[in-house]
């Protein structure tokens, strides 16, 4: 049996998981809860408790307690989670102010599947076939990127963009899905950003930020590939790094500090907060022509939201667009229905993770919403993937797009 | 794959079957942090039909079948006792068959949450009246009936889980499947009510813990939910236990429809506020017993005269009431308005790190749990040297006493007695005489309650067998109970183990 060592530092929330069952099954209208994992919803009739919260804890018990080896079959089982943390949202649900769940304290069920991802990979049974491909690719020098493409080929947007500086204080970082995935959306960031007069830096020797590694539990190279990207932003003069990615919002602000033990020579920021700045200063001049009336609901990106507590901002920079009622989604906020992509769900197992984005695509329907906008491009990409399958009658009934192109549909 | 996996199989499809060794740990416990049975197969069937051929299939291979709800009882009910046996996961049948709006009946599948039905009834302005068990809105409805179970709000007013019971569908042990109440009669149209036809069939499986028969079909009696509220929280004076029960009885005396009507230990408040727990009580000067209640009305005028009448109560005897809002202290306001449904014991369990509950909940006379507490007192005393063991590892003993304790049917209250522990995986380090101890001390703690006379309602493994082992049951209850038994399920199939009929 493997050292277990990083599960072991876990022990306090395994063992203080008193198995209510609440991630799985809790339906609660006084607060806005109605289910919990998407994964077991996903799964349908065939939900068995191994696909939620509890039953992993179950079986981590079982672990700890020397009653069972970590195993391939377990890694199975295990990378079928999207890390949503919508768990430790409903395990967390009656903390307050006035009434402290102290195991709010201990119990991060996020940080539980990271060390049992990390001691997977150490004991051999993970990365899973297609994520081994992504650490893969992100590691060659020719790519840098998980979607093993050509390293040149995420800079080529750039041919069409004026105005960008190789050095400065605030720099972008592009990361690897936008660039490879979703170009017009950066080019329409550039175009609402230079018009709102601010000075971008840009390097073409970014690297990916490792997220997918450190989602996966593969830390060996994220080291790496956050030490280049630290110093390249410091090379370039940057006391403010900004990124479009909720993935690598999430890993420049979060993991990145924690990797190192200490603070970030710079601020990170998300694309929404970006804009917010502009829109507050009136530096977004709207087609007064592009005002008619519309209904747009927003997806919080878990890597935003319950991740990084970014709930409020992306909402403000909808709300101040003309003509936008900005209007709630059943589920939303802390309590918002993953998109499925996260944790490397989508690339492992892409129809599980298209599954999941359909129920949320039909919750932005029944809200009433003619848009449904997000700020991630991963969610971007699952939830297209998903809206194709849907087909005509869907589309017919809502439209999705990122927050950037929406703003940018109205200058 | 064995052959009784090929078999269990062709009923299900393969999708809704495993014997997997990582998803059989994963249903091998419950609440409780020490009993453990890992299955050999786990199933999740769609209807009574399949359940119904596995039950048959059991029968023929002679296996154990373990029903398998919310997954939520502490005593060890709904994994096998021992290792082996088949569970049902009913959390597959989930469906809301039917709600007759002109009757007030709502049909479900066994295997649909409480919390589901009530987000489904609240768009009729309606609710289940009592709100289920008190763990949360995950626990099944099949498993509430399955254990008369209380606690997640609305039992003063409503009583248990099975009150509101009007008929049953029930697959037996055997693999035949009945109807009770009014559906006994094959020329019923729909469920309307449990008694008649002959005996009350359906009683025979409330309370069960799962022996009798696998719960497919409930027919629940739901109500209006009154427009109108309040709830108010107490500081009680001195000698809190004997107070709480005195307006206990004070209030059924003068049959004031009283919601929810809850006591809350001196303990419980002083270790909560030295925790850090309890905000909204760390302004109190003694951190004496709380006590609040909630109750509704049609009208503002009704619901000024029960508010008026409880409060006389309350306040004659020398209680003081608590602001209105949450930040004041007010728990009832959190529990009914901000939570809609107790949400309590969560915050109670995790006191400190893995710190779990060793649960010994159980039904008695208002008049009679002061004196219980008091004994309690001295069983945890008498237990020190045992306790300090915890103590010596952890840094914290083990806390025993009662959680929240209140009014259900009757002038009867749930006692949500019993002591927090700890596993034997502790601090990276096994504690392998953890088990055993923890064990000892909870069947001593149950026993000595048991001796008291009070009424276990979910007995799971650890209640069902202790009450036999420390020969607590009349011999002719005993007696007859097991002959029922063995004419259900002559080779004891379902829930083998509980109760300890033939010592299995």
């Amino acid at each position: 049996m493997s050292e277990l060592k990083n599960i072991k530092k876990e022990w306090k929330a395994i063992m203080s998981c008193m198995g209510c069952g609440d991630c799985g099954y809790s339906i609660r209208r006084a607060v806005g809860r109605y289910l919990t994992c998407p994964v077991k919803e996903a799964k349908d009739d065939e939900g068995f408790e191994i696909y939620f919260s509890r039953g992993r804890m179950n079986v981590l018990k079982s672990v700890l307690e020397g009653k069972l080896p970590l195993s391939r079959e377990l890694a199975e089982f295990v990378y079928q989670c999207t890390e949503c943390a919508n768990c430790t949202e409903v395990c967390h649900e009656t903390h307050n102010e006035n009434i402290i769940l102290n195991t709010s304290k201990w119990i991060d069920h996020y940080k539980v599947w990271d060390a049992l991802r990390k001691d997977l990979v150490e004991a051999g049974f993970a990365p899973l076939d297609r994520h081994k491909d992504l650490v893969e690719y992100m590691n060659r020098e020719d790519m840098r990127n998980p979607y093993g493409e050509d390293n040149e080929k995420k800079f080529e947007w750039l041919a069409e963009v004026t105005n960008l500086k190789d050095k400065g204080d605030i720099v972008f970082f592009s990361g690897c899905t936008m660039p490879l995935r979703q170009q017009e959306t950066l080019k329409n960031m550039i175009k609402i950003l230079s018009a709102g007069g601010m000075e971008i830096a840009i390097s073409r020797d970014e690297w990916c930020c490792g997220s997918i590694g450190a989602r996966i539990g593969e830390y060996s190279s994220v080291e790496e590939l956050m030490k280049h990207n630290i110093d390249l932003f410091k090379r370039m003069g940057a006391q403010t790094v900004f990124t479009a990615c909720a993935g690598c919002y999430r890993t420049l602000k979060k993991d990145y500090p924690e990797l190192l033990g200490g603070d970030l020579p710079f601020e990170v920021k998300h694309i929404t907060e970006v804009m917010i700045d502009l829109l507050n200063n009136n530096k977004i001049i709207f087609d007064p022509a592009k005002t008619e009336q519309i209904k747009v609901t927003y997806h919080d990106p878990c890597h935003l939201g319950r991740h990084m507590d970014l709930y409020e901002i992306p909402r403000e920079v909808v709300a101040k667009i003309p003509g936008v009622e900005l209007i709630e989604m059943k589920r939303n906020r802390k309590h918002a229905w993953c998109c499925g992509a996260g944790g490397g769900v989508k690339s492992q197992f892409p129809e599980l993770a298209k599954d999941i984005s359909k129920e949320r695509i039909m919750e932005a329907i029944e809200s009433g919403a003619d848009i449904l906008t997000t700020s991630c491009p991963f969610c971007v990409g699952n939830l297209k993937d998903a809206y194709e399958d849907l087909g005509a009658e869907v589309k017919e009934k809502i439209k999705l797009i990122d927050i950037i192109d929406l703003i940018a549909s109205k200058i | 794959m064995s052959e009784l996996y090929q078999k269990l199989e062709k009923i299900v499809t393969k999708k809704f079957i495993s014997d997997s060794l990582i998803v059989r740990h994963a249903y091998s416990r419950v609440v409780d942090p020490i009993l453990q049975g890992v299955p050999e197969i786990v199933i999740r069937p769609k209807d009574a039909m399949e359940i119904s051929e596995i039950l048959k299939v059991a029968n023929d291979e002679n296996i154990p079948v373990i029903p398998r709800g919310g997954g939520d009882d502490e005593f060890g009910g709904s994994k096998p006792i021992g290792d082996g046996g088949i569970v049902l996961d009913m959390k597959r049948m989930n469906k809301i068959i039917n709600l007759d709006e002109d009757n007030l009946i709502a049909t479900v599948e066994a295997g649909t949450s409480w919390g589901k039905l009530d987000d489904y009834l609240c768009h009729f302005g309606l609710y289940t009246g009592c709100m289920g068990p008190g763990s949360g809105m995950t626990a099944s409805i099949g498993g509430g009936i399955s254990h008369q179970s209380v606690g997640g709000g609305g039992c003063a007013k409503y009583g248990t889980c099975t009150n509101q019971l009007v008929s049953l569908e029930v697959v037996l042990p055997t693999g035949e499947i009945i109807e009770t109440g009014s559906q006994a009669n094959k020329f019923s149209k729909f469920p309307f009510n449990r008694f008649g036809n002959g005996p009350d069939l359906a009683g025979l499986f409330c309370g069960d813990n799962g022996i009798m028969g696998v719960k497919t079909k409930i027919s629940l009696q739901v109500y209006p939910r009154p427009p109108f509220a309040a709830y108010k929280t107490f500081i009680l004076p001195r000698k809190d236990r004997q107070t709480s029960s005195q307006i206990m009885l004070e209030v059924r005396r003068k049959g004031i429809d009283v919601y929810d009507l809850m006591y809350i230990m001196d303990l419980i408040v002083r270790i909560g506020c030295e925790q850090g727990m309890f905000p909204m009580w760390e302004q109190l000067k003694k951190k004496r017993g709380i006590m609040f209640y909630t109750v509704e009305a049609n009208s503002e005028q009704e619901l000024d005269e029960k508010v008026k009448q409880l409060d006389t109560i309350i306040l004659n005897n020398k209680a003081e009431e608590l602001g209105p809002e949450i930040s004041d202290g007010n728990i009832a306001k959190w529990h009914y308005a901000e939570q809609g449904h107790w949400q309590f014991y969560h915050n109670l369990w995790g006191m400190v790190p893995a710190l779990e509950p060793l649960s010994c909940e159980c039904f008695t006379p208002v008049t009679m749990y002061p004196k219980i507490l008091d004994d309690i007192d001295q069983w945890d005393m008498a237990h020190n040297e045992d306790m300090n063991k915890f103590l010596e590892v952890t840094g914290q003993r083990p806390i025993t006493g009662s959680g929240p304790i209140f009014l259900i049917d009757g002038n009867n209250v749930e006692l949500t007695c019993g002591f927090t522990s700890f596993p034997s995986y502790y601090n990276e380090t096994i504690h392998e005489e953890w088990d055993d101890l923890n064990l000892k001390l909870w069947k001593s703690l149950m026993e000595m309650l048991t001796k008291w006379g009070v009424q276990w309602y979910m007995m799971g493994e650890i209640a069902s067998r202790l009450m036999v082992e420390i020969e607590a049951y009349l011999p002719s209850y005993y007696k007859t109970l097991r002959e029922i038994k063995k004419i259900l399920d002559p080779k004891t199939i379902l829930s083998r183990g509980k109760f300890d009929f033939w010592g299995d």
